[in-house]
């Protein structure tokens, strides 16, 4: 079975993170690129199918020379290869734009299964797996907290409010995961040792065959027309309890229309 | 040797900090400390996960690397609060010494198992009269056809409850007397005539110390390691790493104590200002830090030569990184204890607690004192003392 993995570096949601002043885009320079938190969780999703199904992994990712980082690191999980689509041309791509020419490299490479995270920390859009699916023609089975795999019938599960949706389709498909379905597995020291020597393909925008005039920041169709930095946290207000404590709660949380 | 870390290194830094993270502290190391619990979860995902086995080679199931990748492995750990005290002896010490000189029998046996976990070798070494004098060791091994029988005494061994076996440092009985020529036995614990007693120690630890009594311990001859009567070199091919290890616990319980602190002091606001804007909190951490990175370059440097080969000019660096490993993090608890005032002799910060256990490693596994004696005999040429 050929996995496909799509995996993001995303600035560490432990640092600050900044928007770049004009163009509205997330600065990626910062230091400390991490594998978007649920792309581990799609990795070990993949690798466990795989390894249940006698599959091949692979790591798609488009991203920056920096991204190299996570791509070794998700290879050092045990995948077997990765792709990494890297051009200046793609800076600045929105969620329709990176959709496009991801779909672009999966049409090349072919997949019975691609999954990924059900969204990044940094854009937080949430909308690629179900993009990729309409445009590749394929079954979504997006928000998985379980997933089961019978021959070219596939199952997952979904959590909603009033328990979990059961959602099958047929292969080939898109899923996208949640942090409830596994525990990501640490890179071992012989995944790491192995690491090295995987195959990584960087494609340009050429290489891929993606048209340059479909994407980076000037044709997407999302633009970011104004930010600013979030307001200073004002000081809280302090209620003394005379007696009266509970119903002075009671209309704060009223006039801010809690209860 | 360079400054500059590898990919595999940092990749591996990475991981071990991420499983130690998860086993950390407050959460786990110092609730099973204090109940005096093994860490048996830590110590088995660490095996799997080939950490414990990094240094030992490929062949017998290690990672191949060396001495300078395990004490990477022991410093992260530690540096979350989830140091693994039998990595010093079983993988470190023991499986250095059998990956070494063990014979090929032996190097089957047990590395396997060293490398994953799923076997601990304890080590023994130190007598109720042979401390930092190990010449004077006299726990004998005597020929009987083809048997060795084994027979002393031994204090201040660690994890030997868990342990298959305890490498055993003795001498044969043709040399009772005189310079140590240790010969090295492997005795299962389960052997006939082996007794450990747990000794009461006032610190809280996962590990327990034990005294020995072998009293004709009886063994076949393949539990002799390597050559009778060898040179002392095969018993430093395992001190050298204990030291270096002992420097990596060292370096990140001082690399913990003062993340802790530093946390605190740029958040706990006395008055307008947090406390770590005054010089009196802000100096001492920042001179810690100093001395705590100082300490790991050289045990980064013990490391480097012990693992190009050597012997000689690691005794010395692994002898320096354990003092002065020893002395940053002792300074590092203290002066994290003090930053937090009150907060700082709480429970459930348990800073005590590892002040405690790092106070260990300023006496084992060999004394500060023993280190000044050695550098002012060695490295400076002073007249020998003792």
């Amino acid at each position: 079975m050929n996995i496909v993995v799509c995996v993001k570096q995303v600035p560490d949601t432990a640092t600050e993170r900044r928007l770049r002043p004009g163009e509205g885009t997330l600065d990626r320079a910062t230091p400390d690129g991490l594998i978007n938190e649920l792309d581990e969780y799609a990795i070990e999703e993949g690798l466990r199918i795989a390894e249940a199904h006698e599959g091949e992994v692979t790591i798609l990712s488009m991203g920056p020379a920096k991204a190299a980082e996570s791509i070794r690191k998700a290879l050092s999980m045990g995948a077997d290869k990765a792709i990494h689509v890297v051009d200046d041309g793609l800076a600045g791509s929105d969620a329709l734009a990176t959709s496009y020419a991801i779909a672009q490299v999966l049409e090349e490479t072919g997949f019975d299964l691609v999954i990924t995270g059900s969204e990044s920390t940094d854009a937080r859009m949430g909308v690629l797996a179900a993009m990729l699916a309409e445009r590749l023609g394929v079954p979504q089975l997006t928000l998985a907290s379980k997933v089961d795999i019978d021959g070219t019938r596939i199952t997952v599960r979904r959590v909603s409010d009033e328990g979990f949706d059961e959602v099958e389709a047929s292969l080939p498909a898109v899923v996208s995961v949640m942090e409830k379905i596994n525990e990501p597995r640490y890179p071992s020291f012989k995944g790491i040792m192995a690491a090295k020597k995987k195959p990584v393909r960087t494609l340009s925008l050429a290489d891929a065959g993606i048209d340059a005039d479909q994407v980076g920041l000037a044709a997407s169709a999302t633009e970011v027309v104004d930010f600013a930095a979030r307001p200073p946290r004002q000081a809280g207000v302090i209620v003394k309890d005379e007696g009266d404590g509970g119903t002075k709660a009671a209309a704060f949380l009223t006039e801010r229309k809690f209860i | 040797m360079s400054f500059i870390e590898t990919d595999v290194q940092k990749d591996l830094r990475a991981s071990v900090a991420r499983l130690g993270e998860r086993y950390s502290y407050t959460s786990y190391t110092l609730p099973r400390a204090r109940a005096g619990e093994p860490l048996t979860e830590l110590w088995n995902e660490a095996g799997k996960l080939g950490f414990l086995g990094v240094s030992l080679p490929e062949e017998y199931g290690g990672g191949g690397a060396g001495i300078y990748e395990l004490a990477l492995v022991e410093e992260e750990l530690s540096a979350r609060g989830a140091g693994l005290m039998m990595m010093v002896v079983s993988p470190a010490i023991c499986g250095t010494i059998l990956a070494r000189y063990g014979t090929g029998e032996q190097r089957r046996r047990w590395l396997p198992g060293l490398a994953d976990g799923s076997k601990i070798m304890a080590f023994g070494i130190t007598e109720p009269d042979a401390g930092s004098n190990s010449h004077q060791i006299t726990t004998t091994g005597r020929r009987d056809g083809d048997t060795w029988v084994v027979t002393g005494r031994k204090v201040f061994i660690t994890g030997v409850d868990r342990a298959d076996a305890v490498l055993i440092v003795a001498r044969t009985e043709d040399h009772r007397t005189g310079k140590l020529k240790p010969a090295l036995f492997i005795v299962p614990t389960g052997a006939e005539n082996f007794v450990a007693q747990p000794m009461e120690m006032d610190i809280a630890e996962p590990e327990h110390q034990f005294t020995l009594f072998l009293d004709d311990v009886r063994l076949p001859a393949g539990a002799l390691v390597g050559q009778q009567d060898a040179a002392l070199a095969q018993l430093f091919a395992g001190l050298n790493p204990e030291r270096i290890l002992g420097a990596a616990m060292a370096v990140g319980m001082g690399r913990y104590a003062l993340a802790q602190a530093v946390k605190y002091a740029s958040t706990r606001r006395v008055w307008k200002t947090p406390v770590g804007a005054h010089q009196g909190i802000a100096h001492p951490l920042a001179q810690t830090r100093i001395e705590l990175e100082l300490a790991r370059l050289m045990m980064q440097k013990a490391a480097a030569l012990y693992d190009s080969g050597d012997d000689t000019g690691a005794a010395e660096a692994a002898n320096m990184a354990k003092y002065a490993a020893a002395e940053a993090s002792i300074r590092a608890l203290e002066q994290a204890i003090q930053t937090h005032g009150g907060s700082g002799l709480t429970a459930e910060l348990g800073l005590s607690t590892m002040l405690a256990m790092a106070r260990i490693i300023r006496i084992a596994p060999v004394s500060r004192e023993m280190i000044l004696n050695f550098v002012a005999e060695h490295t400076l040429g002073l007249p020998k003392s003792y």
